[in-house]
């Protein structure tokens, strides 16, 4: 799974957040999820699991939180949500779900149709906050 | 917000000895055929080559490289495509297919991002990158997130193409950034491959020597080009010298009994 690459990546910048902190505990870390790119937490949980393994803390100090995805049209500045996408099927939902910049490919404005979007909230995976001990 | 990505891009990266940038400021000087044909020349020396397309909006190196376009699998990230005689290979088409792909700089960083962070490279002697056209956002990640990248800049003897191609060979020279060498593509010269065309000293083989940079090799221009790189074997002819030469410049320097 790619979730377990992404999980890596989480457990490697929390380490170093550790490390540059004086190797204090690290107590909670609040992960955020973004919509679009459909991340499988079961698998990341495990792959967070696999990661952690000789590290003095688990898999249960991190918490899932979850960021709906939102659009925003660059020509006619309509805001909009995923579940408002049109036309979007099940190869285009995986290929975003391995790349979320391919949405530009298969996604367009509601309203004007334009192609120039941004990705104004819920793309993928990132650290919202690492609390270590004594913080 | 911390993006937890950097972090194990270097960790990624880690089985590939040498990451070559085949770079060009110039567009339409022929980056993904001399990338492409590289890797393969590079795969007959006996190296283990990955090619990564990161001219995202015209990708075309799977085409070159008769890449199927499907989903990589996954195994603890995403296993690139194994294309023509077995060079690893990525590329953003494998998601967006033959679909027009407009993105703005953030995104194509971010896309960047991603590809590096979650794709697993099998040990290579050789990393390709295919480089869009230009000096922008791709150029400037490459410089931020992969630092041991050397730079392959291939060129023709357009007067419009050279002079665009010196400005990048100046900007990696003021960044004091390896170059490997230069690749004079579409020569119009004869016999030796190297003639400067047109005025004395404003050929490629000129701008090498200006820059102190070696002429990895030159490659014809060839009317026919198309049909040899659709052939079974576009290594076989008047592609051959050429790109056996450029693999032998590049293995030289500094790989020398790495396999």
């Amino acid at each position: 799974m790619h979730e377990w690459a992404l999980a890596e990546a989480v457990i490697a910048t929390v380490e170093r957040f550790r490390r540059e902190n004086g190797g204090r505990p690290v107590l909670s870390v609040d992960l955020r999820f973004g919509e679009l790119q459909n991340v499988d937490l079961e698998a990341f949980r495990a792959g967070l699991a696999s990661g952690l393994g000789g590290l003095p803390y688990g898999p249960e100090i991190f918490r899932f939180l979850s960021e709906p995805a939102a659009f925003r049209c660059r020509a006619c500045g309509r805001l909009w949500p995923l579940a408002e996408a049109p036309g979007i099927g099940e190869e285009e939902r995986e290929a975003i779900h391995f790349l979320p910049e391919s949405a530009h490919a298969y996604l367009r404005c509601p309203s004007c149709g334009s192609p120039d979007f941004e990705l104004a909230a819920g793309r993928g995976v990132s650290i919202q906050s690492v609390e270590l001990e004594g913080d | 917000m911390i993006d937890p990505r950097p972090e194990v891009i270097a960790r990624r990266l880690a089985p590939v000895r040498r990451i070559l940038a085949f770079s060009s400021a110039k567009g339409g000087v022929g980056k993904s055929v001399c990338s492409v044909l590289s890797a393969l020349a590079l795969r007959r020396a006996g190296r283990r080559v990955g090619l990564l397309d990161l001219d995202f909006q015209g990708a075309s190196a799977h085409l070159l490289l008769g890449a199927e376009l499907r989903f990589p699998e996954e195994q603890g990230g995403i296993r690139p495509l194994r294309a023509r005689e077995s060079v690893d290979f990525m590329s953003f088409a494998a998601f967006s297919r033959e679909s027009a792909v407009p993105l703005r700089g953030g995104e194509v960083s971010e896309a960047l991002l991603e590809m590096l962070a979650v794709t697993i490279w099998e040990p290579l002697d050789f990393l390709l990158l295919d480089m869009p056209p230009g000096i922008g956002d791709e150029l400037l990640d490459v410089l931020r997130l992969l630092p041991s990248a050397e730079f392959v800049v291939v060129a023709t003897p357009s007067a419009l193409a050279l002079q665009v191609v010196e400005r990048l060979l100046a900007l990696l020279e003021e960044l004091r950034l390896p170059v490997r060498g230069l690749i004079e593509n579409m020569a119009r010269s004869g016999a030796d491959g190297c003639v400067e065309t047109e005025t004395a000293g404003r050929g490629v083989a000129a701008a090498a020597r200006r820059h102190r940079l070696p002429l990895l090799g030159s490659v014809p221009y060839l009317p026919e080009i198309e049909e040899l790189l659709a052939s079974p074997d576009p290594l076989r002819g008047a592609l051959g010298q050429p790109f056996r030469g450029i693999a032998r410049g590049l293995i030289g320097h500094g790989l020398e009994g790495v396999v």
